[in-house]
């Protein structure tokens, strides 16, 4: 059985990962947040005698399906709202914004041009995943950003591993040829500071 | 990050090789930007570990409380919506057949007041169901 702060030191390494893979998949920083945290309290509660070794695999299935749950549920808001949006009047657009909402946290060592070089080719990645099939972007996130080998990864998302290869094959494919086409070929990829 | 390389090729002919370099490339970029949050997400995040580190040590320790602090109960199974709704839409339908079934007694007794030979006043009579049975009384 974990300990409180094994479990601690767990949800610390994972919850950035997670949340900015749950805004990937639900475009909704807010949901996400809802999400990872929905997430980390089933795996508190339902999984607390399960050993520390387990708690990716079990945290990341408990993951895709709250996501899967929310997709559900918008499914059927979408639905009630499309139908009763003749009867209401429109929403009004403009939100408080809250400075500590744009503050981020980083590395600020970094000088201005490489800080906006990096930031314009990350928007491009995010944009070129979230425009990954469902299925692609699980595959992907789980074989190369979680870590899994392809029988974990092919367990979670409950397909073979042909599968898994296919998906990650195709999402790799899809999202090299779009950098590619914004000049960011894996040479450009590489010089940004990813180690291979 | 370690990867374990396949050089199987599929039946389109790619290399999962070069694709898991590529994957593997991609995925450090989206990890390195992972840890550039804003303070707000990162204090709800905070929030959220705190809470669930909290629920598995009352678990662990055997005592469980609600979100307002106060000790669950027999009234846990509250706390599960699927449990609860359907419990409610349950309860409806009892309480509609109840209603319905009292309501036909009803409108049967008041049929057969208005149907029968005798006035009204005589059912109100405490005494007349009794010599009825006894049948003494004749009509």
């Amino acid at each position: 059985m974990a300990s409180s702060q094994e479990l601690s030191d767990f949800l610390h390494d994972v919850e950035r990962r997670a949340f900015k893979q749950t805004v990937y998949a639900v475009r909704d920083e807010h949901a996400s947040l809802d999400i990872v945290q929905d997430a980390m309290m089933k795996l508190a509660e339902k999984y607390a005698d399960k050993p520390v070794a387990e708690y990716p695999m079990l945290f990341q299935r408990i993951l895709q399906n709250t996501m899967r749950d929310y997709w559900r549920r918008q499914k059927v808001r979408n639905l009630w709202t499309t139908l009763l949006s003749s009867f209401g009047a429109g929403e009004n657009g403009e939100e408080d914004r809250d400075p500590l909402d744009t503050i981020d946290v980083g590395d600020e060592s970094e000088n201005p041009m490489g800080q906006l070089e990096r930031s314009q080719t990350m928007q491009m990645i995010e944009k070129a995943l979230e425009k990954l099939p469902a299925r692609q972007r699980e595959a992907f996130v789980l074989r190369y950003w979680e870590d899994m080998d392809v029988a974990e990864t092919a367990s979670l998302m409950g397909c073979s591993q042909g599968s898994v290869k296919t998906h990650c094959s195709r999402a790799v494919h899809t999202m090299a040829a779009l950098l590619e086409k914004q000049g960011l070929g894996s040479r450009a990829l590489a010089n940004l500071g990813v180690e291979s | 990050m370690t990867i374990n390389h396949e050089t199987i090729e599929d039946t389109e002919g790619v290399n999962f090789k070069d694709a898991d370099l590529q994957g593997k490339q991609i995925a450090g970029l989206l990890d390195a930007h992972a840890k550039r949050l804003s303070m707000r997400t990162l204090k709800q995040l905070e929030i959220g570990r705190a809470r669930a580190v909290k629920a598995h040590a009352q678990h662990i320790s055997g005592v469980s409380t609600n979100k307002d602090g106060t000790l669950s109960g027999i009234f846990a199974w509250a706390q599960h919506h699927r449990i609860a709704s359907t419990g409610l839409i349950l309860g409806a339908i009892i309480t509609g057949v109840v209603l319905v079934q009292a309501f036909g007694q009803q409108q049967a007794s008041d049929a057969y007041l208005l149907g029968a030979d005798l006035p009204p006043e005589a059912f109100v009579d405490r005494g007349f169901e009794p010599s009825l049975n006894d049948g003494k009384l004749e009509l």
